[in-house]
């Protein structure tokens, strides 16, 4: 393995554990959803990695990638949306008072 | 033939009518009885004129009902007129203070239309249907003052002991009928031989059972529960009549053999009943018993073979027997008892009704003129000259020293004593109706001779008879003054009290085992009560432990499932805590732990 690759997978892991950790520790659902998106971007340094240095002539890396943006910006349309609903019903997007569904 | 149905109708209408105006009974009543009287007048004089009447009436195929007026059922239907006519006379008085007359008269009424249907019957159906319905007036009759103690039993006791006798009556009719062809009374009286034999113990049954001979004579005394004017109705001219009746209506066609029995039935009678009458307590049953004695020696005379002695009897004894009855209503009346203790100089109270009931008093035990004397001859003389003399003849001479004994007694008890008067309401129709029937007493005996022609028969003249008769008459008659009845019957008195039960008669021999079969089926019933019961309270146990099962055991199980189910559901939704970040934590963690997990199986 290269030292290229390891370095990328290093920078990829710190980008998921920063993330999980913005997750983790807001309560409010845009910074979790900020979280979200670094766990994700995380993911994608990974997988960019991986496609460079050990399958470059494969472009089935670089499509997955693409796929995982996309998906990426579509989540985010609906994380935002429900934050804006919510926002306008209750006047806040504070999570730890969102248990409404409990059972 | 008119006449027959105007006997028969008159007090049947005037009941129905009484019981629909509920007013006026009284008069309602004497007029029946007196169009009815017209009538048996009126039959008689024809009977007299040779011309005899029937009346065919459509009854079952084959079998018209017949009514009709011989000489015989004519002179009996005016007897019946006769005294039912100055009874009721006398009841209008006696029930003056009575609240119930409507119900009285009519149904004094319809004992009177019953009789006429029963002497005028010319054929056995229309006889049975009449001997029927005295039967069952006597017993509304006896029964009238039912709220009292005591007079249910008697009625219901009187009713039993008839209709018990009156089977005999029942198959001794089916038996001719089967053996005539013919329910006419005129053509089943050729029966000759073994059936004539049977069917006269047959019909003396019946007889003993409504004229009350021994050993069926109790229920007569105890009838005297009823008010007076039934008493002489019932003893006189009517129901205890009908067993006298029948007797001789159908005397020409009976054996020997069973007139002998006849006989000494009659015998019998006369002799026990005359003794029971002498230790009688009270004046009313001492009459009653004096009823059975007399129509003992009516038995006697058919026994002896001559009926028509016993049919002079019959009437003589009706016209004696009713005007004894209304005197001691009278006396009862007088001083509110029956009980010859209490009666003690009630005859000294009113001498002029005293007079007429000693009349009538001599006339029964046989003394000349009087109309007893010449019947009881009749019957001594018959009683003499039958093949059985010696049984007889000594039967009817016994018959008449007791009967000159216990009047006696009688007349000594309303003689001496104290005189109470006190005033009695209504004692005008009283003394009127009393002093008709003791002019009958009387008189009677001047109209036999004509009876005797009427009927074509005639008696036979007998010194011997006549001598003995009287001697009898005035021997006990002296006896019974002199001598006080108790001490006259010395051992046998407390027998004699007690109706000579032999070893408890009846009560012992049939009422008990009666009773004790009515208790063994009651108990049998109450069994099944209370098998049927108990099975029904099985079923109504099982019934609830089903229920019980199906609460429990069902319902309780899918309860329990329920009851799981939201406990399940309860449990598992306080693992959704809703809240984002321990989700997350959860999924962080788990997702850790997956790793590690296949990290160690991997790489280790």
């Amino acid at each position: 393995m290269s030292i290229e690759l390891l370095l990328a997978l290093i920078t990829g892991a710190a980008l998921f554990g920063v993330g999980v950790y913005g997750a983790l520790s807001q309560t409010n659902l845009v910074m979790i959803m900020m979280g979200v998106e670094l766990m994700l971007a995380g993911a994608m340094v990974n997988l960019v990695a991986f496609w460079r240095y050990l399958h470059p002539d494969n472009p089935a890396g670089q499509m997955f990638v693409l796929i995982v943006m996309t998906v990426m910006a579509v989540e985010m349309a609906v994380g935002f949306g429900v934050a804006i609903a919510r926002f306008r019903a209750k006047g806040s997007v504070e999570m730890e008072e969102a248990a409404e569904l409990k059972g | 033939m008119n006449l027959i149905a105007t006997a028969i109708l008159a007090p049947l209408s005037m009941m129905v009518l009484i019981l629909l105006l509920r007013r006026l009974p009284a008069v309602l009543a004497l007029l029946g009885a007196a169009v009815s009287l017209i009538a048996g007048i009126g039959l008689l004089s024809n009977a007299f004129n040779g011309v005899a009447g029937e009346l065919i009436l459509p009854g079952l195929p084959d079998m018209p009902l017949r009514l009709v007026a011989t000489p015989l059922t004519a002179v009996l239907s005016t007897l019946v007129a006769i005294i039912s006519s100055l009874v009721l006379v006398y009841a209008v008085g006696y029930m003056k203070q009575d609240s119930e007359k409507v119900r009285f008269f009519a149904t004094m009424l319809l004992f009177v239309s019953a009789m006429q249907t029963l002497v005028l019957a010319g054929d056995w159906i229309l006889l049975l249907a009449a001997w029927e319905l005295i039967g069952l007036s006597s017993y509304l009759l006896i029964g009238f003052w039912y709220r009292r103690p005591g007079v249910r039993s008697a009625a219901t006791r009187a009713f039993l002991y008839t209709r018990s006798a009156d089977l005999g009556l029942y198959v001794a009719v089916f038996i001719l009928i089967a053996n005539a062809g013919s329910s006419d009374i005129a053509t089943t009286l050729n029966t000759s031989g073994g059936v004539a034999v049977a069917t006269g113990l047959l019909l003396l049954v019946a007889a003993m059972g409504k004229s009350a001979q021994t050993p069926l004579h109790d229920w007569l005394q105890r009838a005297m529960a009823g008010p007076t004017p039934v008493s002489a109705l019932l003893h006189s001219a009517t129901l205890v009549a009908a067993g006298a009746i029948l007797l001789i209506r159908t005397a020409p066609m009976l054996p020997s053999e069973t007139l002998l029995v006849i006989g000494i039935v009659g015998g019998i009678t006369t002799v026990v009943t005359g003794l029971i009458a002498l230790g009688e307590r009270d004046l009313k049953r001492l009459l009653a018993a004096s009823t059975s004695s007399q129509y003992g020696l009516m038995l006697v005379a058919v026994g002896a073979g001559v009926p028509l002695a016993a049919l002079l009897h019959l009437i003589a004894h009706a016209a004696i027997k009713s005007s004894l009855f209304l005197g001691a209503g009278v006396f009862q009346h007088s001083r509110g008892s029956t009980a010859l203790a209490d009666l003690e100089g009630a005859g000294r109270d009113r001498p002029r009704l005293f007079f007429g009931f000693a009349l009538a008093a001599l006339a029964l035990a046989g003394i000349p003129p009087l109309s007893g004397f010449f019947s009881k001859d009749a019957i001594i003389a018959a009683s003499l000259a039958s093949p059985n003399a010696l049984v007889l003849a000594s039967f009817a001479l016994a018959g008449t020293v007791l009967t000159g004994a216990y009047m006696a007694r009688a007349l000594h008890t309303l003689w001496r004593g104290e005189t109470r008067k006190r005033n009695i309401a209504g004692l005008g129709w009283m003394s009127a109706g009393l002093a008709g029937l003791v002019t009958l007493a009387v008189i009677l005996g001047a109209a036999f001779p004509s009876i005797e022609t009427l009927l074509h028969q005639s008696l036979s003249e007998n010194t011997l008879a006549q001598i003995l008769g009287l001697s009898a008459a005035l021997g006990g008659l002296t006896l019974g003054w002199f001598i006080p009845g108790q001490r006259l019957l010395g051992p046998l008195l407390p027998w004699a009290q007690q109706g000579f039960a032999i070893a408890g008669g009846f009560d012992t021999w049939v009422v008990h085992p009666a009773l004790a079969i009515a208790r063994s089926c009651e108990q049998l019933e109450r069994g099944l009560y209370n098998a049927a019961l108990a099975v029904g309270r099985f079923s109504l146990d099982m019934g609830r432990a089903v229920r019980w099962s199906d609460d429990r055991g069902i319902d309780g199980l899918i309860f329990s499932l329920v009851r799981g189910t939201v406990e399940l559901g309860n449990r598992a939704r306080t693992l959704q805590s809703g809240l984002i970040h321990r989700e997350m934590a959860i999924t962080v963690v788990g997702t850790a732990l997956i790793f590690v997990a296949t990290f160690v199986v991997l790489f280790i």
